[in-house]
């Protein structure tokens, strides 16, 4: 373009006439229009940050509440530490569970009642050195058994290189299990020990009673039969008794304070993005159409803008 | 320059003659309020919407509905966004298209029953001499407004752009195009 048209331009151009120019400083005179309501973007600006300190305090609340409260009893570490019931065992009366705490172990059990039938039951696991000492213990095991006029129902004894372990089952006269439970505890480390007496006398009281009543002959014969079964399994004790070289895993320790808080409150941050991961995925569809619209509207508007431009 | 208005600052060392340096201290202190603004900006606005309109009398409607939305929307004016200037010409696009629209649809209603009225005719005023008078004429209003823009109000492209909504490229490929046009007008009257 020359310069002389763009000169021309501007020299040609008029200002504004003197009537317009008296109108626009009464309109200028006018006190302007306060603010009323704030910007979106100003909004956004302080919400985004506060919703995300909200969730952050939050959290950190939810943390510390739950490792105050999550904070466990001394019974309930030594019921965690404690040793499992036997699997297919009969279930256990809490009052007749006698549980040891690791720390200390030492050869104990209850003294069965010597004036009423129980069935009583201890198991015992053992740490021995190596296979070697674990065949030797085995071995000792049997013997002890014998000497206290008991016998062994069943045996599993394995070993491979360095590791090994052995099952054995035993029953032991009531009346000697307490020595049994001694002398056995001595053959290694205990790891665990558990003893849990079933009274079995009022099932024979009932039983004597349903004799004495009983007409039919055949019926008695059964009770009886099933009275001196429950005589026999009073009789005698049942001693587990599991020998492993494989010392446990320390466990470790209970997470401290700090630690459940931390965690507790990372789990809370950690749903609040699940959710807003969750309504994104959900929303996000909804997002893209209206993204789509917007940016359609805006093009045809130019679009429309540019023609009516055109035209004038 | 006109009467009416005495600026409250930016006095000292302003005339019309250094409007880029009236604009710039405006701009640079919006705490001046809306009458020094627009005072220093009235014949940006006026100018620019008799381009577009190329109609006197409606650029001077155009001018004061800008101004009374300005001042209704000064509230929400933020000079770190754009100067004044920009701001204001932006309002007044606004403007003109709404009446442009506005126009739009008196024409099509009355179309549907009667002669339509074509509402008022390119009447360029008298300071422009005869050739350019009638040029601009012949050219549309977008071209009419980057003309405007660019070389009236000489803003950079980047300015203009924001202000008629596209990009800096395409603002320069519509003023080099609206130019041409221009001089094609212009050079055969000159010549003659």
């Amino acid at each position: 373009m020359s310069p002389d048209l763009s000169n021309a331009l501007r020299a040609e151009t008029p200002t504004a006439p003197d009537a317009l120019r008296h109108r626009i400083a009464l309109i200028a005179s006018e006190p302007p229009t306060p603010r009323r309501v704030l910007p979106l973007r100003r909004v956004l600006m302080v919400a985004a940050p506060a919703a995300a300190a909200a969730s952050l305090v939050a959290a950190v609340a939810v943390g510390v509440k739950a490792g105050v409260e999550h904070q466990p009893s001394r019974e309930a570490v030594a019921n965690e530490l404690a040793p499992k019931a036997p699997s297919g065992g009969l279930p256990i009366p809490r009052s007749a569970v006698r549980t040891v705490a690791p720390d200390a172990f030492a050869p104990a059990v209850a003294a069965p009642a010597r004036k009423r039938a129980q069935d009583v039951r201890t198991s015992i696991t053992l740490l021995v050195d190596d296979t070697d000492d674990l065949s030797a213990t085995t071995q000792r095991a049997l013997r002890i058994t014998r000497s206290l006029g008991g016998y062994v129902q069943t045996v599993n004894f394995g070993s491979e290189t360095a590791e090994g372990t052995a099952a054995l089952q035993v029953r032991i006269p009531v009346s000697r299990v307490q020595a049994a439970v001694v002398r056995f505890s001595g053959l290694g480390r205990i790891l665990a020990q558990q003893t849990q007496i079933t009274d079995l006398q009022q099932r024979l009281d009932e039983l004597t009673r349903q004799i004495r009543r009983a007409g039919d002959p055949r019926i008695r014969a059964a009770l009886r039969r099933e009275r001196i079964e429950l005589h026999r399994r009073a009789a005698y004790a049942t001693l587990s008794l599991d020998l492993t070289t494989h010392e446990p895993q320390q466990q470790a320790a209970p997470p401290s304070r700090i630690d459940r808080a931390v965690n507790d409150a990372t789990g809370v941050l950690t749903g609040e993005l699940a959710v807003i991961a969750y309504a994104l995925i959900v929303a996000s569809p909804f997002l893209v159409l209206l993204a789509a619209a917007y940016a359609g509207r805006r093009a045809y508007r130019r679009y429309s803008d540019l023609r009516l431009l055109e035209r004038a | 320059m006109g009467t009416g208005f005495v600026p409250t600052s930016c006095q000292s060392g302003v005339t019309r003659a250094a409007p880029a340096a009236y604009t710039e201290c405006v701009s640079d202190a919006p705490a001046q309020g809306f009458r020094s603004i627009a005072e220093a900006h009235l014949d940006d606005v006026y100018r620019y919407l008799l381009y577009v309109t190329a109609n006197p009398s409606t650029a001077d409607d155009l001018t004061s509905e800008t101004f009374e939305r300005a001042l209704r929307r000064w509230s929400s004016f933020d000079p770190r966004r754009g100067s004044a200037q920009t701001w204001l010409c932006q309002l007044a696009r606004g403007a003109a298209l709404d009446h442009f629209r506005a126009e739009a649809r008196r024409r099509r209603r009355e179309e549907r029953v009667a002669e339509p009225d074509r509402g008022a005719e390119h009447e360029l005023p008298d300071e422009y001499g005869p050739v350019l008078r009638q040029a601009l004429r012949t050219l549309s209003g977008a071209d009419r407004e980057v003309i405007a823009l660019r070389i009236v109000l000489e803003l950079d492209a980047k300015t203009a752009a924001r202000i008629l909504n596209i990009s800096p490229s395409a603002c320069t490929t519509r003023l080099n195009r609206a130019l041409e046009r221009l001089e094609e007008k212009v050079r055969p009257r000159l010549v003659a």
